[in-house]
């Protein structure tokens, strides 16, 4: 498992190493020209830096010598000393010790001793003459058997990686086109050479992937101090276990999933846990428990949230969503638990009886739903009255490629994520009906909304869409039907173009703000394709709707 | 609202840590950046509550880019990073604007103390 | 040697420069000539295939892929009201991809943009009489008058680009 600790020091010996190396290279510099300016505040700079983060690091001896150091340098820039004689073979010695210990730090052995280089260093800034058996004793054959050495570690911004699975992307794209061509050009060369581009893509999509991976711990260890947080201004007693720390999955994953896993962990501890006087009333131990924990399952990797509190009240959401008007009370008699239970990812729904400073912030658990859509992720929720909840994220490993359908409204292609279509249908006029100034038809004995997708994307404002009428309905409607929470839409189209693997890119600033796109693509031609974001879609329709 | 904070210093091995502490608090780390040309793009593009400031800095020295951060970014506090020995800086730091200073090494308790302070510092100015 | 000189320690000798030269990448919008300076600018192109965005203001043209970077292309002229009647841009325009903090925008303009180089005095902040449009003297650094006649204005992009301001909708303070 990867800890913190471990992770500030992996930081610190890369850095320390890195220091080093530019202090050498300063060094020989400042040897050719003793006035060398820029040369002198980096060095100044580099043993301060190498000061601080060794002492954070708790390395004494290092901070002493860099500190010693870094005062000596001072004293230079200042024109205090001069960079000549046997300061030299004192700095060079001192820049040497702390080439060593930080050696010594990556090997986990004891630092060397050096006593003898602070009292020269001492001296020198008390403008002292070193005593120079000192200087010449550690030298020699060490000198001589001395590695170059560069950190087996590096640290990359997330950009450059994004960068590359993009790449990645559409190089996996272009090889899908390269297979078909290949197979109708029926060349054996040609297949031959197109099987092996396919097989290195594949190796390298997965390697990109995976150096994009981290534990789930780098998330989770933030949740002691939040439970702490949240119980103490509760005035409950909590007990957080985790688990599966070490779970790999792609960082932007977690990123994208912060603030739910903040909210679902907030909403446990405060409304989900009882307090201990109502806990003990009921028969339990008087500290609720918490468990956050992560496992893999197939190519998903799940991250749990579960309490043993006092569960999901089903009749009184049942309630709730009858007074909100999210369903009727007759459809409501008849809803399974687990759909119930789906009204609490509504927009504003809320089950907080009180406003607490913690959770009742006005945002529902709605945010959970979007981030997780917003990944083609799942949730899943099981609770017992009495006994407790559980959240379960269903996250992929990776943003990988995903399968979308391709339509055209107005000569230009749009990607639907196969996610959210449930099938397309070319209707006749004849099927279709007006029913409140919306256009309708019946598939599967359901009724189904219809809107020509060009009304969604281009009718400016807010007002309600104008009432929909058939008169210039000709021929076949093309028809998409797509699927959010168990609502259908059906997206009346130009035409349909054909279904493919696309990488989604994320619509950069300032564009990011319309959260009608899930992103855009590129197609094997290059040209731009905007990704429609179906849960956005079926929101604008239903406020929208005349 | 989480009060927003850009860190600047060039220890990535710093940032890092003082990132955690910060987040782990509940403050959202809107930038870090390692340099004083960043410290001033990233100050104009994030517009943050808070800025923690190292007083060495490789492009300029930290009291440059203070000023010039107290001219494009009024409203942000400044507390400046600092390591023993350096008092003179941190005094000139103080006299041109900077709040408050945090001295290297950092220990969590001081870090969100004098954060919380000079964050507080911004409400009282405020309300008077 | 004369590098003795410089290697004078203190960063504050390091700012005193001779004659600082700017060099700018200059086109038209209407009968104008704008600059933007060089640091600010990625890259010039013939505007790609521009693909029309859905819920944006009329003067953002649409998303355009520039080597594999999706970015938003505006039209100034439309957004400061520039554009001369009965001339719009032609079918073949360029585009000058510029560089905010995070992000990239694209910019729409006429005829190639050239660069130009200046000395940095030459460029006196933007006095307060250029009010014409609504909006466009928010985002001047300054004008540079040049020798022979003429003027260029220098446009900041980091203003010019922040998200609320590229994203603001047409209504709501520019036409009303």
């Amino acid at each position: 498992m990867k800890t913190r600790d471990q992770e500030y020091r992996e930081l610190f010996m890369a850095e320390a190493l890195e220091y080093y190396d530019s202090m050498s290279r300063h060094l020989s510099e400042l040897e050719n020209n003793p006035n060398a300016g820029p040369a002198l505040n980096e060095l100044f700079r580099l043993m301060h830096n190498l000061k601080a983060n060794a002492r954070a690091m708790g390395f004494t001896d290092l901070g002493e010598v860099a500190h010693h150091l870094e005062t000596l340098f001072g004293l230079i820039r200042d024109k205090e000393r001069t960079f000549s004689g046997v300061l030299i073979r004192v700095v060079f010695a001192g820049v040497d010790a702390l080439g060593n210990m930080i050696r010594a730090v990556g090997a986990n052995q004891p630092m060397p001793e050096v006593s003898g280089l602070l009292d020269n260093l001492d001296r020198l800034v008390r403008g002292e003459a070193p005593l120079l058996e000192e200087i010449e004793a550690p030298e020699t054959e060490e000198e001589s058997n001395r590695k170059m050495e560069l950190s087996d570690l590096v640290y990359i911004q997330v950009k450059k990686l994004d960068n590359l699975l993009n790449l990645v992307g559409e190089l996996v794209i272009d090889r899908d086109r390269i297979m078909t061509l290949a197979q109708e050009i029926d060349n054996p060369a040609l297949l031959a050479t197109a099987q092996h581009l396919f097989r290195i893509s594949d190796d390298l999509q997965y390697s990109v992937m995976d150096a994009r991976l981290v534990g789930v711990g780098v998330l989770l260890n933030k949740f002691p101090r939040v439970v702490r947080d949240v119980a103490s201004a509760e005035d409950k007693q909590v007990e957080l276990t985790m688990s599966g720390q070490d779970v790999q999955i792609d960082r932007n994953i977690l990123q994208i999933i912060t603030d739910a896993l903040l909210h679902l962990v907030r909403n446990a501890v405060s409304h989900g846990l009882e307090t201990t006087e109502q806990r003990l009333q009921a028969g339990k131990p008087a500290v609720g428990q918490l468990t956050l924990s992560a496992l893999t399952e197939r190519d998903d990797v799940l991250i749990q949230v579960r309490d043993d509190g006092r569960g999901i009240n089903t009749e009184a959401v049942r309630r709730k969503a009858i007074e909100r008007g999210l369903t009727t009370a007759k459809a409501a008699a008849a809803l399974p638990e687990q759909a119930i239970w789906s009204f609490l990812f509504e927009p504003g729904f809320s089950m907080a009886d009180k406003v607490t400073d913690i959770s009742g912030r006005g945002v529902g658990l709605d945010v959970v739903k979007l981030a997780l859509d917003s990944l083609g992720g799942q949730l899943r929720v099981e609770s017992q009255l009495g006994k407790g909840t559980t959240f379960t994220l269903v996250l992929p490993t990776s943003i990988a490629v995903k399968g979308a359908l391709l339509v055209e409204v107005d000569e230009r292609p749009y990607a639907v994520p196969l996610l959210h279509t449930d099938t397309v249908l070319a209707l006749h006029p004849g099927q279709i009906s007006v029913v409140g100034g919306v256009l309708v038809t019946h598939f599967h004995e359901e009724a189904v909304p219809l809107v020509p997708l060009r009304q969604l994307l281009y009718e400016e404002g807010d007002e309600p869409l104008p009432f929909a009428t058939k008169t210039d309905m000709n021929g076949p409607q093309h028809v998409l039907v797509v699927n959010y929470n168990n609502r259908r839409l059906g997206l009346l189209v130009d035409r349909f173009m054909r279904q493919q693997n696309i990488v989604i890119k994320p619509l950069s600033k300032p564009l990011d703000t319309i959260d009608l796109f899930g992103g855009v693509t590129l197609l094997g031609s290059g040209q731009v394709c905007l990704v429609l974001d179906v849960p956005a879609l079926t929101r604008l329709f239903l406020n929208k709707r005349p | 609202m989480n009060k927003r904070i850009l860190i600047v210093d060039d220890s990535f091995y710093m940032r890092t840590m003082l990132k955690n502490m910060l987040t782990d608090a509940g403050y959202e780390v809107v930038g870090e950046a390692a340099n004083g040309a960043q410290a001033l793009e990233m100050a104009t593009s994030t517009a943050p509550d808070l800025i923690t400031l190292d007083v060495i800095l490789p492009d300029n020295t930290g009291l440059d880019v203070l000023k010039s951060l107290r001219q494009i970014q009024p409203s942000a506090k400044v507390v400046m990073c600092s390591a023993v020995g350096q008092e003179v800086i941190v005094n000139e730091a103080i006299e041109n604007g900077a709040l408050a200073y945090i001295v290297k090494p950092f220990s969590e308790e001081k870090v969100l103390e004098i954060v919380g302070a000079a964050l507080q510092n911004d409400a009282t100015e405020q309300t008077a | 040697m004369a590098e003795i000189e410089l290697a004078s320690p203190t960063p504050k000798a390091e700012r005193i420069k001779p004659a600082e030269l700017v060099q700018l990448i200059v086109f038209r919008l209407g009968d104008e000539d704008y600059g933007i300076r060089i640091e600010q600018v990625k890259e010039v192109t013939v505007t790609p295939e521009v693909a029309r965005m859905p819920k944006t203001p009329p003067f953002i043209k649409g998303i355009a892929n520039l080597r594999g970077d999706i970015i938003a292309i505006i039209d100034l002229e439309e957004r400061f009201r520039l554009r001369p009647a009965g001339r719009p841009l032609p079918e073949r325009s360029y585009t000058v991809a510029v560089e905010a903090a995070d992000y990239t925008l694209g910019l729409m303009v006429r005829d190639v943009p050239r660069p130009f180089t200046l000395p940095l005095s030459q460029i006196e902040p933007a006095p307060e009489f250029v009010q014409d449009s609504s909006t466009r003297d928010k985002y001047l650094e300054g004008i540079a008058k040049l020798p022979e006649g003429g003027i260029i204005i220098v446009l900041d992009m980091r203003k010019v680009l922040t998200p609320s301001e590229v994203m603001r909708l047409p209504g709501k303070g520019a036409s009303s």
